[in-house]
């Protein structure tokens, strides 16, 4: 971060002087406040809490708010309730990626919560959607996100807010207050551990987040990202780019049944080509860069879409777009130099996975 | 391996995977295309969404369409399509996930 770039969150002044910032889009956020190794251990080993400021916070209400929604976003929002949240692309006409957003059913609408940085994009789009009797209003400045992950990040919501609110099936939604101040409650996440978010307004925020980082290890993008990839969950930012909704792999946050949706004859289109696949690899030491090619015996067969250093595999993590007759895990292929074996996914499994909630 | 043993071994992974896509959808009634569920798509929570119950027919559903008992296997067995490829069709590559203990 230069001097001149203020962070996002208006909880930065709680953070830790080591805390290291970093531009993700628009928004400039908190890569990570301490080593990476021991923020990464807390989301796959303990309890994670992260400050998700950056991410767009978008209402859309009005009567006329589940028609346009429905028509926005990939996914059926038809019967979303209140107590309910979903995940969903968003998509332009031509199938373009807008972003990936997450669906909070609400009373009187719902509420979009877009990625980290993305805001400005998915605004400017979704009032372009929009019509009559609905109103988009932005709600990032007013309200802060607040996320815990990780395989005992339900003892923390017990210990903090509610033991029982820790126990809510996978993506619901309550209503509830914490010291005095009216928050929502939502069991979802991104890294396949056990995952919550609370929604506030910024000046709960400040106060959850001192109590939070008692509990639970604060952690950064950086180790959110990673975690992400390890579980194969979307990071729009770097796989949307030049891709197609089938050949990033997303197929699963659009439903091709339902009867419309922005983008979905393009995303039909897609599915019925011969279009590249995206598929999981490690390997190597160096991290290649976005667009290395990806060769076998010297010929060009994809090239690399996204990688990272994985704590868990100790080697080189990422994914690859590669023609549809080589797209499949157990092989040997070349990238840049090194020589990598394709996967499949989840790339690291949760502890979560094998963790109940007592 | 030559490029044309690498596309046979794809090819052989990429079948067991549509397979399996065809007993999900089959067995569980699910109003979409088998093709449309990606290998590496999650069948659990986030994903297509199976449940518990759904995991019970498909323990019957595996056993019926390739002769292979999965029933004391643990979960991540369903991590995706092409995760239960290698543990109903032995003649594929293992390609089993790191954990992350003490990987800090």
């Amino acid at each position: 971060m230069t001097q001149t770039e203020t962070p996002t969150s208006r909880l930065h002044a709680a953070y830790p002087e080591s805390t290291v910032y970093g531009a993700v889009g628009d928004a400039v956020v908190a890569l990570r406040f301490s080593e990476i190794e021991d923020e990464y251990d807390a989301i796959r080993n303990r309890s994670a809490v992260f400050d998700l400021a950056g991410t767009p916070l978008i209402e859309i209400s009005g009567s006329g708010a589940n028609d346009v929604a429905q028509r926005i976003l990939g996914r059926d929002v038809e019967f979303l309730t209140a107590e309910r949240c979903m995940t969903s692309l968003v998509l332009e006409t031509d199938g373009t990626v807008v972003d990936q957003v997450e669906v909070w059913g609400r009373e009187d609408g719902l509420l979009l919560a877009g990625s980290v940085g993305a805001g400005e994009r998915l605004l400017e789009h979704l009032r372009s959607e929009a019509a009559d009797r609905v109103t988009i209003t932005d709600r990032t400045g007013e309200l802060a996100l607040l996320a815990f992950e990780g395989p005992y990040a339900w003892g923390v919501v017990g210990r903090l807010i509610d033991g029982e609110l820790a126990a809510l099936p996978f993506e619901s939604i309550v209503d509830a207050t914490w010291e005095g101040e009216d928050i929502v409650f939502a069991r979802t996440g991104s890294t396949a551990e056990y995952g919550y978010k609370i929604l506030a307004s910024a000046e709960a925020a400040e106060k959850l987040w001192a109590r939070a980082t008692e509990e639970a290890t604060p952690a950064g993008y950086e180790a959110l990202e990673l975690a992400m990839l390890e579980v194969r969950q979307p990071i729009v930012r770097a796989e949307a780019t030049g891709a197609n909704v089938v050949e990033m792999g997303a197929g699963w946050l659009v439903d091709i049944t339902k009867d419309d949706f922005v983008g979905k004859d393009a995303v039909q289109a897609a599915f019925a080509a011969e279009t590249r696949r995206t598929i999981g690899f490690s390997g190597g030491s160096a991290v290649p860069e976005a667009g290395t090619e990806v060769t076998v015996d010297g010929e060009a067969v994809g090239e690399v879409v996204h990688a990272v250093h994985s704590l868990a595999l100790g080697t080189t993590l990422g994914l690859a777009r590669i023609a549809p007759d080589l797209a499949a895990a157990g092989l040997t292929l070349t990238v840049g130099d090194a020589e990598v074996r394709t996967l499949t996914s989840p790339y690291v499994t949760p502890k979560s996975w094998s963790t109940p909630i007592i | 391996m030559t490029i044309d043993e690498l596309r046979a071994a794809a090819a052989a992974r990429q079948q067991t995977c549509s397979r399996i896509k065809k007993m999900i959808v089959s067995r569980l009634d699910l109003p979409i295309e088998p093709d449309w569920i990606t290998d590496d798509q999650p069948l659990f929570g986030r994903g297509l969404e199976l449940d518990s119950l759904d995991v019970l027919e498909l323990y019957v559903a595996i056993e019926a369409e390739f002769d292979v008992a999965l029933y004391d296997s643990d979960m991540s067995v369903f991590g995706s399509v092409s995760r239960l490829a290698e543990h109903v069709d032995p003649s594929l590559p293992k390609t089993e996930p790191a954990t992350a203990d003490g990987a800090a």
